[in-house]
């Protein structure tokens, strides 16, 4: 630390406790308190990064988040390193570690300032004029470009930091602890209204925090103490809740807002182990108070891009908070009184300020007076026309203003410095106000644009609403809080408040310059580095939309999302273009405001809780049995049990052999069950399915397909009657609770009349299904009382019975095509049951399988699956399903889209099946069925949906839909692949069992 | 002999938290519109479904939580023989559905019942969950059907700072977890 930059300032940080730190490569020492900015500007740094396309050496510009220059890559961690942070924003902690971007070998030396020299070659658009061709070397050149230019190195690997999200519910956002959001949010919370305030800072306050100046006072006291106390009084109210270290990121419809809160950034690498870093506060706020201050605007002109170039009123916060001095020999450049408070605070720190360079004329207002008396001297109506310094700047050339300001005159004056403060006036942060949908206005009288309709029930106070003097901020918040909350609060009715008002304002978007604009670097956009030069070549080139305009220049595109550079970009837009700037309007203000990690973003959703699992109540024998698993849905369904070096393929040829030879047996459990009830059942079903349901008899089940409105395959399942107005649906496992919302709209909605109650019990029932010829054998032996002889318990049909006093449904349906039954227990005595059924079928091999199994024995059957053999364009009938379609019954959903021209048209793609020439040839699930080969274009008649090798029929078989399919059985088609074309021929979509007999056996 | 199986079995401590699986206890999904349904249940149960949205009713063995204009769900206060559940399931399944009156279906083993306790629970379901428990929180007896981390949940405000939490049986495992991770950090 340089001691010649430190003054003694313990208010706001601890100049006791010394932090060391790491800036490239260099340990360098600060101040707990310290920001890394102040940290570095006190170690006298100020070169901290290059910019991003001239590799221009930049400094610290700002002192918060729309810093521009000085972003830095954090860490060197391959998990925890994290780019392009604003060194403004970043607490200063033992241990830190911090680098600049964009340069290389060193800040200090990076060839890519070669850029700069060529900096007349490569304007605005530049690549997009000269990489557009040829077009496929646009891979070459982006490789290059972007290893140019570079924003810092993402992390390769995971990020080993927790972050965590929280709800929070409020009846009072107040965004933005400076002096108006303090006295908004004690107003609301004296008024028993739950409130929350939040602040991106350390401490509440803003910059009236640190504001002790005589032209500043409340009831005679200085401005600061008399925020200091009401801070303090802030802590004895109940229905307050602070939360510092809080940026707000977003700000959605209906009062929704983001906030994220840094919990540990700013502890030591020690301290922040195993504690969540950062969390993402989900707001709800009935009504949301944004005082979120205003940002000081630099100004445009030759070279104003130096580091040691600052904005004007960070130098103040510099000097004031940190005791930290931006430099010995100061200089300031400005339109408006602002930058003569940052004068006498420096004076007052005993820092020598060279001169005030003002554009105005002339002002009377009580700071410039101030100042004056201070003997600080002043350049009126001068603007500064260059600056030099390669890496900081060291003198200011200044020159006269013509009375139209439109160019400068006269002698140039040369003077020394070492920093130099700008302010160019004030632009309200209106970025919430417009993230959430509220409409701006222009106010001319000082070119800022403000809130104005809000659709939501909020409120802007304070200098984000355009109120810039202290008796102003705290008179018109004052009434506006009162009012948005009716509430009649008299804390602040009577204050004595002195405040210096400043008389005379004068703005010039891009200061005149003693050369010629293509020959000048006034730079807008620092980060992106956008000039004037390159606005008014977008401008020549017949940009006109500031949309456009943005997006030619990159202006406001950087990190920053131009928090420093749209109001200058739109000012020299309307000027040049002879528009008034209110009609020009703004680009679109997006969330986040600043930066968001990709950690907050997404909490604890990451490894086990990346995504929600379902299990079944045997789930644990699955796993213990050593299955693979496969994602239905949020369901982990066991998909294969493969005994030792077992390939998935051969694992499944197993299963399906032994469910066809012997026994098998499935974990069912997931398929959607929803228990119906009421006089009206069977009508409903009648209205819901495609089929007739109303002479099933209690005890027999039946299989139904569901239509969408369209007509189209929705859903499909057996369902059951238990009772004469009870019975069991079952649905699809992806499709259980969509079935059950639509079936439960239908209701309310359309068939109130009907006397129907529907409960979801999908995970009541664990659901064993034993499959196989020795199937009836096994359940013999887990439910001896149970007569299953085929008059007693015929296929399609269901009986009650109990395995151990523990009461269960067995139905006798089957998806295999084999003689199968489902028990259906409470799920607590799943897992036991699904044991005793394993142990009872040991001596007929019973085999379990998975869905793969599961799949291509159905398959075999040519029984479709939704989803996989049906994509919602696929009817009844297209699927050759035409029995299912009931000619008798008044309505079922969708039966009128049956009807239409196009569902009955003949050349539809039908569901058939495909047998490949060569028996082993398996087809690609998805692949293109083609008629001729070298047709073109290629006429793509249809699609495989599901194909397998059946060990039991010894070759390949495959579903496939295609056009006009049912027509075509005994075609050959062709199945091009990338390397070779596979012949098939159509056939039935049946190929095991036509008749039945295993089913019945 | 069946064994049964619970999928927590466990109970967990945390700074200000207690979360434990109470199982098994006997559940009913019932559903009725006429008023014989609502009388019916009163006699059976001495206790009426509660009609106001949200809010419910008990007595020392069971509560009834309200959770749509006709639909209601009964659990016990006490842990169950679960061979016995059928007993008051089909005398309320003969009173009411076989009367055509409404309908009773068991989902014993559908939810699971999850106890939640301690000053930090309500910090605890925030984490997850977007509902603002802020009059929840104060009223006894409330009942709320939301979502905890996506998750499908039905929360019965027991007492100050102790709810009871339902949640489906194949999701119970994940929440468990989820909600063991998020207690670390309180």
């Amino acid at each position: 630390m340089s001691k010649d930059l430190r003054i003694t300032n313990n208010k706001f940080i601890d100049q006791t406790t010394r932090i060391s730190f790491k800036f490239d490569g260099k340990t360098l020492y600060g101040f707990k308190g310290d920001t890394l900015a102040s940290a570095l500007l006190a170690n006298n740094i100020h070169l901290v990064g290059r910019s991003f396309k001239y590799h221009r050496p930049r400094g610290i510009m700002a002192c918060g988040s729309e810093e521009p220059n000085a972003i830095v890559q954090v860490g060197s961690d391959a998990s925890m390193t994290e780019p392009n942070t604003r060194v403004t924003e970043i607490e200063l902690y033992e241990g830190l570690e911090a680098t600049s971007q964009n340069c290389w070998p060193s800040v200090n030396f990076d060839i890519g300032a070669i850029n700069n020299f060529f900096s007349p070659l490569i304007p605005a658009a530049f690549y997009y004029k000269t990489f557009m061709w040829p077009a496929n070397f646009w891979k070459l050149y982006e490789y290059f470009i972007r290893k140019s230019a570079g924003l810092g190195k993402s992390p390769t690997k995971p990020d080993k930091d927790i972050y965590d999200h929280r709800y929070l519910h409020c009846d009072v956002l107040v965004v933005g602890g400076g002096i108006s959001g303090i006295m908004a949010a004690k107003t609301a919370a004296k008024n028993n209204l739950n409130t929350v305030l939040i602040d991106d800072k350390i401490n509440l306050g803003g910059t009236t925090l640190f504001q002790q100046n005589e032209c500043f006072k409340i009831n005679n006291t200085y401005s600061n103490e008399w925020l200091k106390k009401e801070i303090e009084s802030l802590n004895s109210l109940k229905n307050l809740t602070i939360k510092t270290r809080t940026s707000l990121a977003a700000y959605h419809s209906y009062n929704y807002l983001l906030a994220r809160e840094n919990l540990t950034d700013h502890l030591d690498i020690n301290e922040k182990k195993d504690k969540v870093r950062q969390r993402l506060w989900k707001i709800r706020a009935k009504k949301v108070i944004i005082s979120t201050g205003a940002m000081e605007r630099p100004l445009i002109f030759n070279n104003n891009d130096r580091p040691g170039i600052m904005l004007s009123s960070s130098i103040k916060k510099y000097i004031d908070y940190y005791g930290v001095k931006c430099g010995q020999k100061i200089s300031l450049f400005t339109n408006n009184d602002s930058a003569y408070e940052t004068a006498i605070s420096l004076n007052n720190s005993g820092v020598n300020v060279n001169s005030v360079i003002d554009i105005r004329d002339k002002t009377n207002s009580i700071i410039v007076k101030q100042a004056e008396e201070l003997g600080i001297k002043i350049h009126w109506k001068s603007s500064i026309v260059n600056t030099n310094g390669y890496k900081k700047i060291n003198s200011i050339e200044i020159m006269k203003l013509t009375d139209d300001g439109a160019a400068v005159v006269g002698e140039k004056i040369k003077e020394q410095c070492d920093c130099l403060g700008i302010s160019g006036g004030w632009t309200p942060r209106v970025h919430l106000f417009t993230q959430s949908g509220g409409k701006l206005k222009f106010r001319d009288e000082d070119n800022v644009f403000l809130p104005d309709k809000s659709e939501l029930d909020q409120i802007s106070i304070g200098s984000c609403n355009g109120d810039f003097e202290l008796d102003d901020v705290i008179k018109n918040s004052v009434t506006l809080t009162n009012k948005f909350l009716n509430v009649d609060n008299n804390d602040y009715e009577n204050l004595e408040i002195i405040s210096s008002k400043e008389t005379t304002k004068k703005n010039i978007w891009l200061l005149p310059s003693d050369k010629l604009l293509s020959k000048a670097k006034q730079f807008l956009d620092f980060q992106n580095d956008s000039t004037a030069n390159d606005i008014k070549l977008a401008l020549r080139e017949g940009f006109k939309s500031i949309e456009h305009v943005k997006r030619y220049t990159t202006t406001g595109m950087a990190t920053d999302q131009g928090k420093l550079s749209n109001m200058h970009a739109l000012g020299i837009i309307a000027e040049t273009a002879g528009v008034k700037m209110g009609e020009l309007g703004t680009t679109t203000f997006r969330p986040p405001y600043t930066p968001l990690t990709f950690g907050a973003i997404v909490g604890r959703n990451v490894g086990e809780f990346f995504d929600i699992t379902r299990k079944t109540p045997i789930h644990d024998w699955h796993v213990e049995n050593k299955a693979e698993f496969e994602n239905v849905g949020q369901w982990k369904r066991a998909w294969y049990y493969p005994k030792k070096n077992e390939s998935m393929h051969d694992a499944v040829q197993r299963e399906s052999k032994a469910a066809r030879d012997s026994a098998g047996m499935l974990d069912a459990s997931t398929l959607g069950k929803i228990d119906i009830q009421g006089t009206d059942a069977s009508e409903f079903l009648n209205r819901v399915y495609t089929n007739a349901w109303s002479k099933l008899e209690i005890g027999k089940c039946r299989y139904g397909l569901m239509l969408n409105e369209d007509g189209m395959v929705y859903d499909d399942g057996v369902t059951t009657r238990l009772g004469e107005n009870h019975y069991i649906m079952t649905t699809t496992t992806g499709g259980a609770a969509n079935v059950l919302s639509k079936l439960e709209d239908y209701l309310q909605t359309e068939w109130p009349e009907l006397d129907v109650y529907l409960t979801s019990v999908t995970d009541q029932f664990a659901t064993i299904s034993i499959c196989g010829p020795n199937s009836k054998k096994i359940l013999t032996k887990v439910i001896p009382d149970l007569d299953l002889s085929d008059k007693e318990f015929p296929h399609m049909s269901f009986k009650n019975a109990s395995i151990n006093n523990i009461k269960c449904r067995v139905m006798r349906i089957s998806f295999t095509g084999e003689h199968s039954y489902e028990i259906n227990i409470q799920s607590s005595f799943g897992k036991s049951v699904w044991e005793k059924c394993f142990e009872a079928g040991k001596e007929f091999n019973i085999t379990p399988y998975g869905t793969e199994t599961m799949h291509l024995l159905r398959a075999e059957k040519g029984f479709i699956i939704t989803g996989q053999d049906t994509d919602g364009t696929m009817t009844p009938v297209d699927l050759q399903m035409d029995w299912i379609i009931s000619k008798k019954k008044y309505d079922f959903i969708g039966k009128r889209s049956l009807y239409r021209s196009d569902t009955i048209r003949d050349d539809r793609k039908q569901l058939v099946g495909l047998i490949t020439e060569d028996p082993k040839e398996v087809l690609e699930e998805g692949a293109q069925i083609v008629s001729e080969i070298n047709k073109k274009p290629v006429e793509m008649l249809g699609h495989v949906t599901s194909s397998y090798f059946s060990p039991n029929l010894n070759k390949s078989i495959a579903l496939a839909v295609v056009k006009n399919g049912k027509n075509l059985k005994g075609h050959k088609m062709f199945v091009p692949m990338k390397n070779k074309t596979i012949n098939v021929t159509i056939t039935d979509s049946v190929f095991l069992d036509k008749d039945n007999k295993r089913l019945n056996a | 002999m069946l064994n049964y199986n619970s999928p927590i079995k466990d109970q967990k401590e945390y700074s200000e938290i207690k979360i434990s699986e109470v199982e098994p206890t006997l559940k009913l999904n019932l559903r009725g519109k006429k008023r014989d349904f609502i009388t019916k249940i009163g006699k059976e149960l001495s206790i009426i479904p509660p009609s106001d949205p949200n809010t419910s009713s008990g007595n020392e063995k069971f509560n009834i939580l309200w959770l749509s204009p006709d639909e209601w769900l009964l659990y016990s206060n006490d842990k169950i023989d679960l061979k016995n559940t059928t007993l008051l399931e089909e005398k309320l399944f003969n009173e009411v559905s076989k009367s055509k009156i409404g309908s009773i279906a068991n989902v014993t083993d559908h939810w699971i019942m999850l106890n939640v306790n301690g000053k930090n629970t309500f910090d605890l379901l925030s984490t997850g969950c977007p509902f603002n428990f802020n009059n929840f929180k104060n009223s006894k007896n409330a009942v709320t059907q939301t979502l905890i981390n996506h998750i499908d949940v039905i929360l019965h405000n027991k007492d100050l700072n102790n709810l009871n939490l339902f949640v489906r049986r194949s999701f119970s495992n994940h929440l468990w977890s989820w909600l063991n991770d998020s207690s670390r950090f309180f």
